[in-house]
């Protein structure tokens, strides 16, 4: 047991066996608080009861009728975790590429002063990439957006939900987007792009790096919760430069 | 691999799995939209998306949650579709009975009603917990909550059905 859960008192192990009545620890505090003992015996009756008023009839499979899949065009991909879908982020998105298209309605070139600027402002251009998906894009468009003699992926950095060719800094680059846990991971492959060492992007609700690989670099972004640090280790083993 | 025994061999795995999780895929719609028709519906709608992404899935042993992800977004999809009002607990209709598969019993039918009384945000982590064994942590994760909120809603749930239980035997 641990320390922590020795030390509870009374309303401590009472909010948390009424949350877990599996939960095994403080049974020193237990093992002295009859009260906290009769507590705990009466959650663990009402979980069975609710455990037999939750059974329900399950009707026979039947399954949807199956589209064909071209299973040679299907990207083998890792498994993706489950995500929480930031509606903020789409809405924010739209905003901010709505003000954008009125700039450049206008005809007012935007200019920018870093790499790192430029790479969070190409995010608010394509709300699209920001939905959440678990359908993979083809291996196609993959090879389309990403061409052999740009770059080699091997597909274990995630899910590939989102491919398309897009511009930074004047050049056409890969802009990727995998699942991460707290929604979309932005991908851009910038072999052309080369900076000195890694570059901390922070934009509004949205945080990344700007990673130096070889002559070039690889921009990261998700959501301010996401740990990038993990899904930066599996891009970068997954993405060599062709040239 | 050539393309047919390709697909052969998708067919099978997808069929393997389904076998296995389509109950638990049922009884969490069920109990998230609480209405047999709709939960079919959702079902069908989420076996259909499986299908199509199947590739996304490298793992067999994610093979649950993932399903489970699948049938919270077709139900959330399907209710967005649908603008329906949650379901007034008053007004069970036959297809919601019919979802019960204990015999008529005067204590699990009240508790049953509690359950269902519950807001969405406290009924659901309680269902995973109870009925598909998942852990706070695993629920977090499907729920995209931390571990403390679901925490605090499974305390909030058992509470409200504790009271709920409690008040019946008084009266």
């Amino acid at each position: 047991m641990s320390p922590v859960t020795e030390l509870m008192n009374c309303e401590e192990y009472r909010e948390i066996i009424s949350a877990d009545p599996a939960f095994d620890g403080a049974a020193g505090h237990l093992a002295a608080c009859h009260e906290c003992q009769e507590f705990r015996r009466d959650m663990q009756s009402l979980n069975l009861k609710i455990a037999k008023a939750m059974q329900i009839n399950v009707p026979e499979l039947k399954l949807p009728e199956l589209p064909e899949i071209e299973t040679e065009n299907v990207v083998p991909l890792a498994v993706r975790k489950p995500v929480s879908k930031p509606a903020w982020f789409a809405l924010a998105a739209t905003v901010l590429l709505a003000a954008f298209i009125g700039v450049r309605m206008f005809g007012v070139s935007v200019h920018y002063d870093s790499l790192g600027e430029e790479v969070l402002a190409h995010l608010d251009h394509e709300p699209a990439a920001l939905s959440v998906s678990s359908t993979p894009v083809t291996a196609r468009r993959l090879e389309r957006v990403v061409p052999a003699d740009v770059a080699e992926l091997d597909h274990s950095a995630g899910l590939i939900t989102y491919a398309r060719s897009c511009e930074i800094n004047g050049k056409t680059v890969p802009h990727l987007v995998i699942q991460g846990e707290h929604g979309p991971v932005t991908i851009l492959l910038m072999p052309e792009e080369a900076v000195a060492a890694a570059v901390a992007l922070d934009g509004d609700n949205v945080h990344g790096v700007v990673l130096p690989v070889g002559a070039g670099s690889i921009a990261i972004i998700g959501a301010r919760q996401e740990k990038l640090e993990r899904i930066e280790k599996s891009v970068l083993k997954s993405v060599k430069w062709s040239t | 691999m050539n393309t047919s025994r390709a697909e052969a061999a998708r067919r099978r795995r997808f069929d393997r799995i389904v076998a296995v999780f389509h109950a638990d895929m049922y009884r969490y719609a069920a109990w998230l939209c609480r209405d047999k028709a709709i939960a079919e519906d959702v079902v069908q709608e989420a076996l259909l998306r499986a299908w199509k992404s199947l590739d996304a899935l490298r793992e067999e042993a994610a093979a649950k949650q993932w399903l489970l992800t699948i049938v919270r977004r077709e139900n959330a999809r399907y209710f967005e579709r649908r603008r329906l009002e949650t379901v007034d607990i008053d007004n069970l209709t036959a297809s919601q009975e019919a979802l019960l598969a204990e015999a008529p019993n005067e204590e699990l039918e009240a508790l049953r009603e509690s359950i269902y009384e519950l807001d969405d945000d406290y009924r659901e982590p309680l269902v995973l917990q109870v009925l598909m064994g998942y852990s706070t942590t695993e629920i977090g994760e499907l729920m995209g909550l931390k571990q403390g909120a679901v925490l605090t809603r499974l305390h909030r749930a058992r509470l409200k059905l504790k009271e709920k239980v409690a008040d019946d035997e008084r009266s």
